[in-house]
């Protein structure tokens, strides 16, 4: 699609200057870490005192928990998002392609899952980068080492684990996450299975050095705040009706109704989660509030991790975006392999926890 | 000048199209604004992470939707 367009139309550009934007942006930082340590007072104060709520009562305890969760969770996530957007401007898919070109297996997939969880990545863009990598030289199972590593361990996934389960879960979710892209793309790797990319792909010319965009603190911040904008922006509402369901379901279900068919007894329960797992991408920030609340009543904690992996890593739209590149056999190896890994993931945190 | 705007075609590529477009518009400048779906041309120009904008063949943005102040300094309008 090609639009051409030269264009006049008279209205004034209001610029602001990037000092009072970062005092603004500083402000709101310091604003907001002094409601977080209010969130509880306040959400107890408006349920008992303003709403009237009497102290125990079901309903009460499924509001109090939403005027609580919701805030919290949406200043940890905005704060979260600013501060990685910021920090990720200093890496790019050209210089992680820099850092990987040419290198051997087994530490080039430890890299190349790192640099993915490191650099800035859209699914949109997993065919670009897919051919910029492998053409410059990338091996092919590290190439994919990064693109598992990138959507799986994100920070709206770590901070919703960390701020509705704690450090503990997110710190595993993030090494095993990170265990998977590197043991996934290194079976990728010596199963050779470069001749099931297309063939088209091999031809293209790209450029491997590209035009370093140069960078200043200003311009970092204003990448922390489209962040913030973009990421933000986009998942709150799912955030918002993932914690009134939540809420719902900590009122309302019975304790251990859960254990029935998300316990650790269930041998089928991995697996089914995984499989449930795969056609939900977007609604990632909506279905951890939801799974807290599940494990509160019974659910195991290998089965969660196992449909929050599911989630993230294996997504039904990136499967059909690589399809572009990638012959089937390679995408059934590629979703056969992660799952594998996913599966055991989740049944050995059934098994120790 | 001659801006592409680089990108599959999902929706932050649209809306990066739109608010260089919003800022040309404003700004009166002589500038043809384009906007590119194909591999090919990202390959060439480079650009691995969308959306990106490119002028006149060299890339300037790259992974993000920009804010309009942004694109204003990127094409050098106050």
């Amino acid at each position: 699609m090609t639009n051409a367009f030269v264009g006049p139309a008279p209205r004034h550009a209001r610029t602001t200057a990037p000092h009072v934007r970062l005092a603004v942006t500083a402000l709101a930082l310091v604003a907001a870490s002094a409601l977080y340590g209010q969130l509880h007072a306040i959400a107890s104060g408006l349920t008992y005192s303003i709403l009237g709520l009497s102290p125990g009562s079901r309903f009460g305890l499924a509001v109090e928990f939403f005027l609580f969760e919701v805030p919290k969770v949406i200043l940890l996530l905005t704060a979260v998002v600013f501060v990685v957007g910021m920090l990720r401007s200093f890496f790019t898919p050209e210089r992680a392609r820099q850092l990987l070109a040419g290198r051997r297996e087994a530490s080039g997939n430890v890299l190349g899952a790192l640099l993915g969880v490191a650099t800035p990545f859209c699914s949109c863009s997993a065919v670009p980068l897919f051919i910029g990598f492998v053409t410059a030289g990338v091996p092919l199972g590290v190439t994919f080492s990064f693109l598992i590593a990138a959507p799986m361990v994100n920070e709206v996934a770590l901070v919703l684990l960390f701020g509705l389960f704690g450090w503990k879960i997110a710190a595993i979710y993030l090494g095993t996450g990170l265990g998977i892209a590197i043991l996934a793309g290194w079976t990728i790797g010596r199963l050779k299975l470069e001749r099931h990319v297309e063939p088209w792909v091999w031809e293209i010319q790209s450029r491997s050095v590209n035009a370093a965009i140069r960078k200043s603190w200003p311009d970092r911040i204003s990448e922390g705040r489209a962040a913030v904008r973009e990421i933000v922006g986009k998942v709150w509402i799912y955030v918002v009706v993932g914690i009134a369901v939540g809420a719902g379901i900590h009122g309302y279900v019975p304790t251990n109704f859960m254990a029935s068919f998300m316990g650790r007894d269930a041998w089928w329960a991995v697996p089914l989660a995984v499989l449930l797992g795969v056609p939900m991408y977007a609604n990632a920030a909506g279905i951890i509030p939801v799974v807290q609340a599940l494990l509160g009543k019974g659910a195991a904690l290998g089965t969660v991790l196992a449909f929050m992996m599911s989630v993230t890593a294996l997504s039904f739209p990136e499967m059909i975006i690589l399809r572009k590149v990638l012959r089937p056999r390679l995408i059934a190896a590629f979703v056969a392999i992660v799952a594998a890994g996913i599966l055991v993931v989740g049944y050995l945190f059934n098994t120790i926890l | 000048m001659r801006i592409e705007v680089l990108g599959p075609g999902c929706t932050r590529c649209k809306e990066t199209y739109r608010v260089v477009r919003q800022v040309v518009e404003e700004a009166e400048l002589e500038a043809e604004v384009v906007k590119d779906e194909s591999v090919e041309r990202m390959m060439a120009l480079g650009l691995m992470a969308t959306p990106g904008v490119a002028i006149d063949g060299r890339v300037v943005l790259a992974g993000h939707i920009p804010g309009a102040d942004e694109v204003r300094h990127l094409l050098g309008v106050s």
